[in-house]
């Protein structure tokens, strides 16, 4: 997998809130994620311009992130509008973070290290958040796996099969019955992998203990993913020659 | 923000040691770039570089630390200033 012009998830919505932020990594590049207190999440380049600190250790200010070191302070175009050491002075344009398109959809954010990327896939469905899971392996080897575990259903009772369907390059839904989980999948670099997962569905129904049942499959997921039986081998070495 | 308008300055900068004019020169007009400062580069040679740089007071300053140290392949022995304040 390649940054491309795809959107690549950076995390759940509900992982964000306002008036915080976090450090990731997209292919090996390091950003911040944060959330201004109106509820806007941003993503920028991790690094304050002027001695290189990471902004995910800064603090939130209504929309503004100032970074820990000194205290500049950054608009929610990434342009530095304070600088605490020279209060009077008016601050260059030139001082500025780079920002990357930044976008929430299926309870996730979003982001897009290009500057004409497609649309990002409209899903109008209502998502219940389950967790972020790290993998100790490729991107690839993460979407090869997606369907080594059943998925046991919730909401039905009825076993049903375990389909693993393909929404865009860096998003999947696994589903079983009336049962659907939405992947994002975020490469954090070549050898490790976020799998960012929400159920669809209504948080009546599944706040609680849909999500723990959900819980157990993902993680038993990541222990087949990443830990896979000499049967999983042979057959991801025979799809591999395959293609 | 203050109203106070942000006071202007013009500094001429002498930069004496052990320069490799090129680096030296491309490495001041980047960082002048980046704090906002016009520059002028009047003299150069392999032991001295001099430079005129404007604008807000405090990016003078600033670029006189940065470039105090100069690129890697540079080594900046003596910075000599004459300022000239100006008005906002």
């Amino acid at each position: 997998m390649s940054a491309g012009d795809n959107w690549h998830p950076v995390g759940l919505s509900h992982s964000i809130e306002a008036g915080s932020s976090a450090g990731i990594r997209l292919f090996g590049q390091e950003l911040v994620v944060w959330r201004d207190t109106s509820g806007v999440a941003h993503v920028w380049e991790d690094r304050c311009p002027h001695r290189g600190m990471k902004l995910s250790f800064g603090f939130v200010r209504g929309d503004h992130i100032a970074c820990l070191y000194h205290g500049w302070q950054y608009d929610r175009a990434g342009y530095c509008q304070y600088i605490p050491a020279h209060p009077d002075l008016e601050v260059p344009k030139t001082f500025k973070v780079p920002v990357y398109l930044a976008q929430e959809q299926g309870g996730m954010i979003w982001t897009t290290l290009s500057e004409n990327p497609p649309p990002l896939p409209v899903d109008r469905d209502q998502t219940v958040p389950l967790r972020s899971l790290y993998l100790d392996c490729s991107a690839g080897a993460a979407i090869a796996g997606l369907g080594m575990v059943r998925l046991m259903p919730f909401a039905s009772g009825a076993l049903a099969d375990t389909i693993v369907h393909r929404l865009t390059d860096t998003l999947y839904a696994v589903s079983t019955g009336d049962d659907r989980l939405l992947i994002g999948i975020q490469a954090i670099s070549d050898t490790r992998t976020a799998l960012h997962l929400a159920i669809c569905g209504s948080p009546k129904l599944y706040e609680g203990f849909g999500q723990s049942h959900f819980l157990d499959w993902a993680l038993q997921l990541r222990r087949a993913i990443e830990q896979p039986s000499p049967q999983a081998l042979a057959a991801r070495g025979a799809a591999a020659e395959m293609n | 923000m203050s109203e106070l308008a942000t006071m202007s300055e013009q500094a001429r900068f002498v930069f004496t040691g052990r320069l490799r004019s090129d680096s030296f020169i491309e490495f001041a007009r980047h960082r002048a770039a980046r704090l906002g400062l016009s520059i002028d580069v009047t003299q150069m040679s392999e032991v001295a570089i001099t430079v005129n740089v404007s604008g807000a007071a405090e990016l003078v300053d600033a670029f006189e630390v940065a470039c105090s140290l100069g690129p890697y392949d540079c080594l900046v022995l003596d910075v000599a200033r004459h300022d000239r304040a100006l008005a906002a």
